[in-house]
């Protein structure tokens, strides 16, 4: 069975083998791989609070846990390609994972995918936002089912 | 009818989409987000991170002159060339690499007023090329122009006088709000507020909708009456890092003919972490002119 932290493991292992430069390439192709949002969210996009505040982006996540496996969806501003990647990176590694799983995650996560180097500390602020904000939910979540 | 002072600073998408091609022109893009750039840019632009390319990796500053020069050389960029910037967000890092080219005295730079915004807006075409070389150019920078930048101790005699200081962030991050909000990311600094007596006034608003400046009337509403910059005096502008307020050096500047501003690049992260220096919570104090009287009916008590 493929678990979280084996696919989580592999995503930081492809980019712990790069060079910064490389990553941000690898980050390109999270970002584009992004599912697009399914069309039932897009209805109450606005006028909910599945905006992450704390991200200068606009960004939208849904976390849902059902039977015990983790679904996110999200929809990122195109204009942030970055922002996209990450969560490209969340959505690969952690959709259809137990929400053990996710909490299990590294709270480090950022450094170990060694984006820091890449993209600078002050662009970590957003990115590690969204991190907390999906683990949190992803408890919530779980609490409620 | 008001005018920008020195409007010959900025292009328009359309002038840089005639002018692309010309040898002694070079566009350089500097976004936010790194990956603009790979996603599509400017046929012929090279790219400029202000974090990789513009900052010392192990002492908290810019670039030194050989660096920069190194990176005048390798982008192709020699003293007479004619430097373009653009970018996300209203133009904000590409106002930063204005700032930074300034700096090393470099003569000719530009803006293209509106960014990637406005190119996207007019459906001008956008490439996913490689960055292109260009021949090496052998660069001289110049030593550094500090009368555009200022250091702590100089801001800290500036607040002391009383002279003007404009706080560019968020109003948020002015009154010290946002570094108390529950999980909120740390802001890079110890204690929340401002500069004692500084300005609110964020960066942003000098930028219309689709990412170009405010027209010269509006930015005097703006700067001049409404907040009561005096465009004679020797204004110092900051907000985290240095980036956001090298935007409202630049209208300040070029675009409303203030002769004498600074960009304090330490800002926040410096001035809020630093020993010894004061700061300020809470909300900036309305203008003495602009205070309302008292209502008539309420002159019942001696407060």
């Amino acid at each position: 069975m493929s678990s979280a932290a084996n696919k989580l493991d592999s995503i930081i292992e492809q980019f712990a083998e790069l060079e910064p430069r490389e990553r941000l390439e690898l980050l390109l192709e999270f970002a584009e791989g992004l599912p697009p949002l399914p069309p039932r969210f897009q209805a109450e996009r606005d006028r909910s609070d599945h905006r992450v505040h704390e991200c200068q982006t606009a960004v939208f996540l849904w976390v849902e846990v059902i039977d015990r496996r983790v679904q996110i969806y999200a929809e990122v501003a195109p204009e942030a390609p970055t922002v996209q990647g990450f969560v490209g990176i969340l959505v690969e590694a952690f959709c259809g994972a137990s929400h053990d799983e996710v909490l299990a995650a590294p709270a480090d996560l950022l450094q170990r995918l060694g984006l820091v180097e890449s993209l600078g500390m002050v662009r970590m602020r957003g990115l590690q936002a969204i991190f907390t904000r999906v683990r949190r939910e992803v408890a919530v979540a779980a609490a409620a089912e | 009818m008001a005018k920008y002072a020195f409007p010959e600073v900025l292009v328009s998408t359309t002038w840089v989409d005639e002018h692309r091609n010309d040898p002694g022109v070079r566009l350089v893009e500097a976004d936010e987000d790194v990956l603009l750039y790979s996603q599509g840019h400017i046929a012929g632009a090279v790219r400029l991170d202000w974090h990789t390319d513009l900052q010392n990796q192990t002492v908290r500053d810019f670039l030194d002159k050989p660096h920069f020069e190194k990176l005048m050389n390798a982008k192709g960029i020699a003293h007479d060339t004619s430097v373009v910037f653009y970018g996300d967000k209203n133009n904000w890092w590409a106002c930063y690499a204005f700032w930074v080219f300034k700096l090393f005295g470099h003569e000719k730079c530009f803006i293209m007023d509106g960014g990637r915004k406005r190119w996207e807006l007019d459906n001008r075409p956008l490439v996913r090329d490689p960055e292109p070389h260009y021949s090496p150019t052998e660069y001289h920078a110049k030593e550094p122009d500090l009368s555009i930048r200022a250091f702590r101790d100089e801001v800290h005699r500036h607040q002391r006088s009383g002279k003007p200081l404009v706080d560019v962030r968020s109003p948020g991050e002015y009154t010290g709000q946002l570094l108390h909000m529950p999980d909120y990311p740390q802001e890079g600094a110890l204690r929340g507020g401002h500069i004692p007596g500084a300005l609110n006034i964020p960066w942003a608003k000098a930028a219309n909708e689709d990412g170009t400046f405010r027209s010269a009337k509006e930015l005097e509403a703006l700067y001049l009456k409404q907040h009561g910059l005096k465009r004679r005096s020797r204004v110092v502008a900051y907000c985290r890092i240095g980036e956001r307020s090298s935007h409202t050096w630049f209208v300040l500047h070029y675009l409303l003919g203030f002769p004498q501003v600074k960009n304090y690049d330490g800002s926040w992260t410096e001035w809020g972490n630093a020993v010894g220096l004061p700061i300020e919570r809470g909300e900036q104090p309305a203008p003495a002119e602009t205070i309302p009287e008292p209502a008539v009916e309420s002159v019942g008590g001696t407060a």
